[in-house]
Parts: structure tokens; C-alpha cells; sequence
């Protein structure tokens, strides 16, 4: 008995340090439930207690930035450039959004503890989904986001479009959920295996080739939902409008990054290109050519149907739905990438793109969390008329976000679109190449509704009383991270992409062309 | 990798087949040696229960949610535990021949996840979920003493007038 046991036995190859930055988020996570139920009345402790833990995490991510690629748990965690540099992201992401919740838990009756923990305990989930090399622990990852966000959203009880929108998105999110779940069964059953790396090896010589496509294809419906891509971007703008201002801010940046690391990582390095072989050459055009005109119309719908909005906070959804289609660009580039170092840089390039989208949207949307008031009642167009010159530092400060989601030169939003169009180019491939002339021409149409804000702000008359809001203290200092971020990722931006260029867990790698 | 065969899931045919075979001999014994009394409660398809007919949206108390959720927890922590505790004596054995502390690793994961239900359990019970006796208790008694309070008024008025 003890011998057949001793052989079945695996040595648990923990290595626990791997995980270290994640197990800090969720301790703090804890900490913060328990404070807040012993404590019920603070406002502002939990926050500060939230902010450190994420620093220390972030302390111990940098530390481990330089160290090899390396796997743990056998082989359900990586730590490769992909894991680090998104989840830099998402501990910037959740540290700027506590700062702009301030405002909203000092002037709404919410329970601020709460949501404190809770948006800790979507940050753990975010970053275990980038660093999932398993697909169970990718969708456990997903789900540990999932829940909490859907509670982040149906927040302000009392609210009846908050409710919609938790409602929304809970039935649509579990619905797409199942997908993906549907998805990574049917993948394992054709590779037999759950671990990227080895379904990476197995797609030269699947068990069943029609499951592997059938599940990749579940899984873009699961992903796709996720990201917000056309044609599954329908919860997209009546969720964000009817969350609290603060987790629309957390859900259209954090969530969707989040998605992108578990994409990129399933995707590009589970379903690679080896040459010669026809199972997986089937399998790889297949999702970059769905993924391609899902980007191309993504894109399309995303800016046209933004220009039809009067409210701030739907055209932003719309906004965010365009930007997750330049994106899938430097997506579907590294998918094509040619070898190691072009797939690697390419996606470096979608984290880089969605460290600029995170700084330019939060402060966006910073903006109007402090300018929509309680229970965000003024978030249309018109709320904004003829405020530039009597709160010009508010003004100018959108503006330069509006900007930089334009993709002017100088600003964060410019460098990020060039960094995901560049590996598309680089493909030489017909329909990549429509796809980065579909999104430069998207990108003139999205100038009509960034600079009608502007326009509004400064050019319009105000037929009723205004008073600049003061802006406290949290808020100024998530506005100058976050201006400091645009001008600085604008202008300096080799330094960071470079330090994001590392290589990826998961070798598998035949270089080959496509005829 | 053994050939696939059919007979291997044999036992889960049977277990159907127990299933089955339970059902419909608890609905054929009833109906035989069953005495019956057809009365129109006795009729209803939960006796006891709610009346399945009505509007859907009806209200309850949320405290059926809250019960719901906190028995999930404790429903899954028994879960891991049982093949925790089945596992656990072999664990330590192999800790004596081998090189690894698997009985060691074991019982410092099984008490990481029971910490972390046991934070669950202080959070619920801070919150007030178990409150609820107390609660309705306290209410009863508010509501008492305004009745004593009403009845007194009463008293007062009824004699004021005479």
C-alpha cells in the first residue's frame, strides 16, 4: 500500500514566493474585512490600509522583475513578462481607483469597507489571471473578478440604475462565464491537459482537432464578453453607466486588462503557430482571422455608436469598447509574430497599450466622478457646458485626457497605438493590414466625440449656476499620478516598454510563415 | 492509458438503476398501502409548505439568502475536510519514509483554509446575520410595549370621559 502510494505521490513544487505579490493582496483583502466589521464607522482607514498593502505587493512584483521566467505550483503559475508587466498594471489600476472612490464614499451613504475589500479581492483575481499557466486557474482567477465586480456595481442599493446594471451584468457575465468554462472542457478534452504550456505542445497532434476549435471558439466568446468586443459588447454601455462612476472606472480598465493577460496568454501562447503542422496551422488561422474582424468591427461599432451619445459616461463605455479593438490589434500582431522576440515584444506592446489606456481612463474618469455629483446625476453632455474658464484646472485636465485617448502625439494614448500597431505591420499580412488601416481611420472618427467634450467645455454657454467643486485630496493626487502617467508615457515611454519586453514561460515556438 | 470500456461504468448504470427503482417503488408502495384523505391541503404538492401558486414576486426576508450563502460556506469547508482527514494518516506515514513532509504540508493547507472560513464566520457573525432571533425578539418587545402603552392611553381616555 505504501509503496503503490510513495509512486503517486508528486513532490509539491510549491515555490511559494511566486505567488507572494498576490497572497499580500488577498491578506490585505482580509484584513480590511475584518477592520471594517469591527470598525464600522471609519471612512478612511480601509482605503489606507488598501494602498499599502497594494504597495508592498508592488514592491515584492519589482523585486522579482529581473529573475528568469520561471514556473511554480507545478506549472499553474508562471512569472514571465506577461504576468509582470500586466499585473503592474492592475495594482496601479486598483491603487488609483481607491483614491478616486474617496470622493464618492465621502459624499454617498456606501459601505466603504466593503468595497474596499472587495475591489482587493478583484485585484487578487485579476492578477492570478495573468498569472494562470493553467486554465483552471485562469477561470478561477476570472471568476474570484467576476463576483466581486458585479457586487462593486449594484453598490448604491438604493439606486435603481445601479441595480440594473449589477443585475446585467451578473446574468450576462455568468452566462458568458459558462462559455469560457464550456470552452476549456471541450480544450481539454482534446489535449488531455489544462496547463497552457502543454496544450501549446499538444495542438501539433490534438486528440480530437474539431473540440480544439470548437473550444477556442467558446473561449473568444467567453474572452470576447470579458474585453468588450463587438459582437459581444451589448452590457458594456448600460453596465458602466449605471455603476457607480469609481468601479466604471475599475471595470473599464481593470477588467478588461485583466482579460487581455488571460487572452494573450491562452491564445498566443496556447494555440501557437508550428509550422508544417496542420492541425495547429488550422487551428491558429482560425482564431487570428475570427479575432481580426472581430477587432476591425469592434473598432467600427465601438467609435460610431460613441458619437450618438449625450452622456459622458456611455461614451466612454463606447470609448472603451473602440479602445479594446486597437488592442486586439497588438493581439492578433503577436499572434502572427514571426519569432520569440517579435511575439514577446508585441505583447509587451498590449500591456504597454493598456498601462496608457489605465492612466488616460482613470483620470477620465476621475473627472467625472468628482463632476457628476452625488449619485453621478450629472454625467450628461450638457453638465458640462461652459465649465472650462470657471474650473480651468479641472478643464484643462480632461482635455488632456480626451487628448490622449485620441492619440495625440506627446501624450500616453499616442505611444500605445503605435506600440500595438507596429507588430501588425511588421506581419506582412493583407488582413492585418486592413486592420491597422481600419483602426487609424477609426481613430480620425473617434476625434469627433473626444473634442466635442472639449468643445462643450470651453465653447458652450451655461444657462444655469455652476460652482466649481473643490477637489480633495485623494482625487489630486489620483489626478497628478495620473497626468504625470499620460506625459511621462507619452514622451518617455522606451524606458517602460523595455523593462515590459521580457520573455515569455512557454517555449514552444517553430518559427514559421504563413503562405 | 487502459482501452476505453463500457463495462467500467457499470456501477454508475446500477446506481441509476437503484435510483430509478427507488423512486418508483416509493410512489407504487404509497399508492397502494397508502390510507387516503383527500382534503384540499392534503392535495397541495407541499402540504406544509408555501402555496406554489401566486406571484412571483412575492417578498421574504433576506435573512433566507444569508442563511443560504453561510451554509455554502460550511457545506464546502466539510468538503475538503473529509478527504483531508481520509488522506491525513496515510500523509503522515509517507512523512516517515520520505524525504518530502507531506503529513506536514497537509495539515498547514487544511489550517490556511479553515483560517480563512473561520475570517468568513467572524465576518457574518460581526455583521449581525445570526441576529436575527434577537432581532425579532427585540422588535416584539418594542411592539409590546406599545400596545401596553396604547392600552393604558385607552384606559386613561375611557375614564377621563367618565
Amino acid at each position: 500500500m505504501n509503496t503503490i502510494l510513495l509512486q503517486n505521490l508528486v513532490n509539491p513544487n510549491v515555490n511559494l514566493p511566486i505567488v507572494l505579490p498576490e497572497m499580500i493582496v488577498a491578506l490585505t483583502g482580509v484584513i480590511v474585512m475584518l477592520y471594517d466589521s469591527f470598525v464600522p464607522r471609519q471612512r478612511s482607514v480601509t482605503g489606507a490600509i488598501s494602498l499599502i498593502g497594494l504597495a508592498i505587493s508592488a514592491f515584492f512584483l519589482v523585486s522579482m522583475w529581473n529573475d528568469a521566467p520561471q514556473t511554480g505550483w507545478n506549472g499553474m503559475i508562471a512569472s514571465d513578462g506577461l504576468r509582470l508587466s500586466f499585473t503592474i498594471v492592475f495594482l496601479l489600476v486598483s491603487a488609483v481607483t481607491i483614491l478616486i472612490s474617496s470622493v464618492w464614499a465621502d459624499n454617498e451613504d456606501v459601505p466603504i469597507g466593503e468595497y474596499h475589500a472587495l475591489l482587493l479581492f478583484a485585484t487578487f483575481g485579476m492578477m492570478f489571471m495573468a498569472s494562470g499557466n493553467d486554465l483552471v486557474i485562469i477561470f478561477l482567477g476570472l471568476e474570484t473578478l467576476s463576483i466581486a465586480t458585479y457586487v462593486m456595481a449594484g453598490l448604491r442599493r438604493g439606486d435603481l440604475k445601479s441595480n440594473e446594471s449589477a443585475m446585467k451584468y451578473f446574468i450576462l457575465g455568468s452566462f458568458a462565464s459558462a462559455f469560457l468554462l464550456y470552452g476549456m472542457a471541450l480544450i481539454y478534452g482534446a489535449t488531455g491537459s489544462t496547463n497552457i504550456t502543454e496544450i501549446a505542445l499538444k495542438v501539433a497532434n490534438p486528440n480530437f482537432p474539431a473540440l480544439l476549435l470548437v473550444g477556442g471558439a467558446m473561449m473568444i466568446v467567453g474572452f470576447g464578453f470579458k474585453v468588450a468586443t463587438v459582437p459581444f459588447h451589448v452590457w458594456t454601455p448600460d453596465v458602466y453607466e449605471g455603476a457607480p462612476t469609481p468601479v466604471t472606472a475599475f471595470m473599464a480598465v481593470g477588467s478588461k486588462s485583466a482579460a487581455f493577460a488571460s487572452f494573450l496568454r491562452v491564445f498566443v501562447l496556447g494555440f501557437p503557430l508550428i509550422a508544417g503542422v496542420q492541425a495547429s496551422e488550422f487551428l491558429h488561422e482560425s482564431w487570428v482571422t475570427a479575432l481580426s474582424v472581430m477587432a476591425i468591427l469592434t473598432m467600427t461599432v465601438g467609435n460610431i455608436a460613441a458619437i450618438l451619445q449625450d452622456n459622458v459616461k456611455r461614451m466612454l463605455a463606447y470609448s472603451s469598447i473602440a479602445h479594446a479593438g486597437y488592442a486586439m490589434v497588438g493581439f492578433i500582431g503577436a499572434g502572427m509574430a514571426k519569432n520569440m522576440q517579435q511575439r514577446d515584444a508585441a505583447i509587451a506592446a498590449v500591456a504597454f497599450y493598456m498601462l496608457t489606456y489605465a492612466v488616460t481612463n482613470l483620470g477620465a474618469f476621475a473627472i467625472v466622478t468628482l463632476l457628476g455629483q452625488k449619485n453621478d446625476r450629472r454625467t450628461a453632455f450638457e453638465d458640462y457646458n461652459g465649465i472650462g474658464f470657471r474650473a480651468p484646472a479641472l478643464a484643462f485636465t480632461l482635455s488632456l485626457f480626451m487628448l490622449s485617448l485620441l492619440g495625440l502625439p506627446l501624450t500616453a494614448g499616442f505611444m500605445g497605438k503605435v506600440m500595438v500597431f507596429r507588430p501588425a505591420l511588421e506581419a506582412n499580412n493583407l488582413l492585418l493590414t486592413v486592420m491597422v488601416i481600419a483602426a487609424a481611420v477609426n481613430t480620425a472618427i473617434s476625434a469627433y466625440y473626444y473634442l466635442r467634450l472639449i468643445v462643450v467645455m470651453f465653447f458652450r454657454e451655461r444657462t444655469t449656476d455652476w460652482l466649481a467643486p473643490r477637489i480633495p485630496t485623494a482625487l489630486t493626487a489620483a489626478l497628478l499620478i495620473t497626468v504625470l502617467g499620460v506625459l511621462y508615457f507619452g514622451i518617455f515611454s522606451d524606458g517602460v516598454i523595455e523593462k515590459f519586453s521580457k520573455s515569455s514561460v512557454g517555449t514552444v515556438f517553430k518559427a514559421g510563415t504563413r503562405p | 492509458m487502459s482501452e476505453f470500456s463500457l463495462l467500467d461504468y457499470a456501477p454508475i448504470g446500477v446506481m441509476f438503476l437503484v435510483a430509478i427503482g427507488f423512486a418508483a417503488s416509493q410512489i407504487l408502495v404509497t399508492q397502494l398501502i397508502g390510507p387516503r384523505k383527500r382534503t384540499a391541503t392534503k392535495l397541495m404538492p407541499y402540504e406544509s409548505g408555501k402555496d406554489p401558486v401566486g406571484s412571483a414576486r412575492d417578498r421574504f426576508s433576506i435573512k433566507f439568502y444569508t442563511v443560504a450563502v453561510i451554509f455554502l460556506l460550511f457545506d464546502i469547508e466539510v468538503l475538503f475536510m473529509i478527504p483531508f482527514a481520509v488522506a491525513f494518516k496515510e500523509l503522515l506515514a509517507q512523512e516517515k519514509i520520505s524525504t518530502i513532509a507531506f503529513g506536514t504540508i497537509a495539515f498547514v493547507e487544511i489550517m490556511i483554509f479553515i483560517s480563512t472560513l473561520v475570517v468568513g464566520y467572524i465576518y457574518v457573525w460581526r455583521k449581525g446575520t445570526f441576529e436575527w432571533g434577537l432581532q425579532a425578539r427585540a422588535e416584539a418587545r418594542a411592539e409590546a410595549k406599545e400596545m401596553v402603552k396604547e392600552k393604558n392611553r385607552r384606559i386613561r381616555e375611557t375614564q377621563r370621559v367618565a
